[in-house]
């Protein structure tokens, strides 16, 4: 089985305060770190779980610059067996219609039997580009993706509603699935197998070569726009306790016993 | 007339509150540009549903049929595809950023001319643009977007947002929307839904909860948050990423995915407070949250705030209650 997962590079924003760019377009990125998208990462562990149990190959592929390599090369070491990169220059990348006719006319190119995505990015957090690829391509996909099993030439998957509750689906193949973080633990990578992927040539493809034009794919034919960015609205705000840690801990201590 | 649709959702035989939600939305937007607010199910039964949405909003539109029993995208989309058609210029449809919205929506999208903006908090016309708000970098910063809805426009709205509306003094219409399924070589079947195991604790029942999240950093710690939970008599549960790597059982995952918990007291450590997480914590008594980074979301919901390494203050707690006995 032939799988094609679709990854990006994010920033990590979990764990780090976020500062607005002056020109209300981003934010300032130079004290963030970036790498794989969380969900993405995911796919990658299950395309290469699936390849390892099924057989056939594994191909990642990014739009994204010559500093987005990075990432595709993790997922080379991870097991990966090609990667490609599209250079992202003529993509209005704000627009995840955008990103999906990369995709789709990127996976058009070649015969997959399975497309996976993340269910969404760390970033904008938008959960389109899975299934629009997919429309693009028609065939079938589901969302937030739980647990793969391949037989027959269908692929029967869970996915994850709300309040602890599944469902199963049955898919025809080629299909298209966008993975929820928890479905696997992803592999560790280290720096020896990193550097032993280090010569693996990866194609970068231009837009053009995809059959695209820059204005379809570019911001005049983009059908999302990203106008602006700003702060959270203050709304309510939390009483602060300050004071030492053990200052903390006794007033913590003390409205915990006034209600429990 | 242009007007504003929202598709209801519904699971195993019941509505989801969801729907309400997005009937506060389009009753708000209808007011606001003069759009003709309605309901749609989809359904193989629809009569129960559309009897409930009467309450709500004053037109409820039916589609019938076997094949819309349990939710498939393709079985919807078949309906929906010719339905948009006939929605008129400027119209906009509204399902909930839940597995449901997230499913179909893009996908709608991608088989009509309509664009789509998933994931908003706010909807705002200006002209033939659409503009929407969304939360992004996990909740850190807020971003204008914006379609072209002169055809119309498909939208998810994120849940938790609207309230339900009040009840209508004078009951909706109910009609059949009158319109046939596109025929389709179904390429997806619908199997079964499946229960998760109830699992070694039931946190919905407990009066505290002592949670934690990616804070935790390492698997290593969890018995120390474990320890101090009982010391003081507090369940420990956790936000997703700590089910994520397998940490803790799935059954401890509050949010909107795990359980949706009210206990007396809620003390976060080490959570930043993504919207599905908070959207199971909305019936909390006290909520506490520790977190070090000043501008976590989580603040912005909790009651008390405390900016301090998790770490330092477990430890702090524990000396405290370890002298009291």
């Amino acid at each position: 089985m032939d799988i094609l997962v679709c990854i990006k590079k994010v920033p990590d924003t979990a764990d780090a305060e976020v500062i607005l760019r002056s020109d209300g377009k981003g934010i300032e990125e130079e004290d963030l770190a970036f790498g794989i998208n969380e969900w993405d990462n995911y796919a990658v562990e299950e395309a290469i779980r699936l390849k390892e149990k099924e057989g056939g190959k594994v191909a990642v592929v990014t739009i994204g610059t010559g500093d987005d390599e990075d990432i595709l090369r993790r997922c080379l070491a991870m097991g990966a067996d090609d990667a490609y990169r599209i250079d992202s220059s003529p993509f209005y990348m704000d627009d995840p219609y955008s990103v999906a006719k990369g995709l789709s006319a990127f996976a058009k190119k070649h015969s997959f039997d399975l497309i996976m995505t993340g269910v969404m990015a760390g970033d904008m957090s938008y959960a389109m580009t899975g299934p629009l690829t997919a429309g693009m391509l028609g065939i079938p996909h589901t969302t937030l993706v739980t647990s793969i099993d391949v037989k027959d030439g269908n692929i029967s998957v869970t996915r994850e509603l709300e309040g602890g509750l599944e469902e199963s689906v049955r898919l025809e193949l080629p299909a298209l699935l966008t993975i929820q973080t928890g479905i696997n633990e992803p592999r560790y990578v280290s720096i020896m197998g990193i550097r032993k992927v280090r010569s693996k040539e990866i194609p970068v493809l231009r837009a053009e070569e995809l059959g695209l034009s820059a204005e379809e794919i570019g911001e005049q034919g983009a059908v999302l726009k990203l106008e602006s960015l700003e702060r959270p609205p203050e709304g309510k705000e939390a009483e602060m306790i300050s004071g030492s840690p053990d200052e903390i801990a006794e007033k913590i201590l003390e409205i915990v016993k006034g209600v429990v | 007339m242009a007007s504003v649709y929202v598709i209801a959702e519904h699971r195993k035989g019941e509505l989801g509150d969801v729907t309400l939600e997005n009937i506060a939305l389009a009753k708000e937007l209808g007011q606001k540009y003069g759009l003709a607010p309605k309901a749609i199910v989809l359904a193989s039964s629809a009569r129960a549903f559309a009897e409930e949405l009467a309450d709500y909003i004053p037109e409820v539109l039916t589609i019938e049929d076997p094949s819309l029993e349990n939710f498939l995208y393709e079985d919807y989309a078949a309906f929906l595809r010719p339905a948009v058609d006939m929605f008129g210029p400027g119209s906009i449809v509204l399902c909930p950023h839940t597995a449901f919205g997230m499913e179909l929506m893009p996908r709608l999208s991608a088989e009509t001319s309509l664009p789509c903006i998933t994931d908003v908090t706010e909807l705002e016309l200006d002209g033939t643009r659409l503009r929407a708000k969304r939360s992004i970098y996990n909740g850190k910063i807020v971003s204008s977007v914006s379609v072209d809805a002169s055809k119309g426009a498909l939208v998810t709205v994120r849940t938790g947002v609207y309230q339900a509306p009040d009840k209508l003094s004078a009951r909706g219409t109910i009609e059949g929307l009158g319109v046939s399924a596109e025929p389709v070589r179904k390429k997806t079947e619908f199997i079964g839904y499946r229960e998760a195991p109830a699992g070694e604790v039931d946190i919905t029942q407990a009066s505290f909860l002592l949670s934690i999240g990616r804070g935790i950093k390492d698997e290593e710690n969890i018995p120390r948050a474990a320890r101090l939970a009982e010391k003081m008599h507090a369940v420990l549960s956790c936000s997703r990423p700590v089910v994520d790597k397998k940490w803790l059982g799935k059954e401890r995952q509050v949010g909107t995915s795990g359980r949706t918990v009210k206990p007396k007291v809620y003390l976060a450590m080490g959570i930043s407070g993504a919207f599905q997480h908070i959207a199971g914590v909305k019936g909390a008594g006290v909520f506490i949250a520790v977190n070090r980074d000043p501008k976590a979301p989580i603040f912005r919901v909790a009651d008390y705030g405390v900016v301090e390494d998790m770490f330092k203050l477990m430890d702090a707690l524990e000396e405290k209650i370890g002298g009291e006995r």
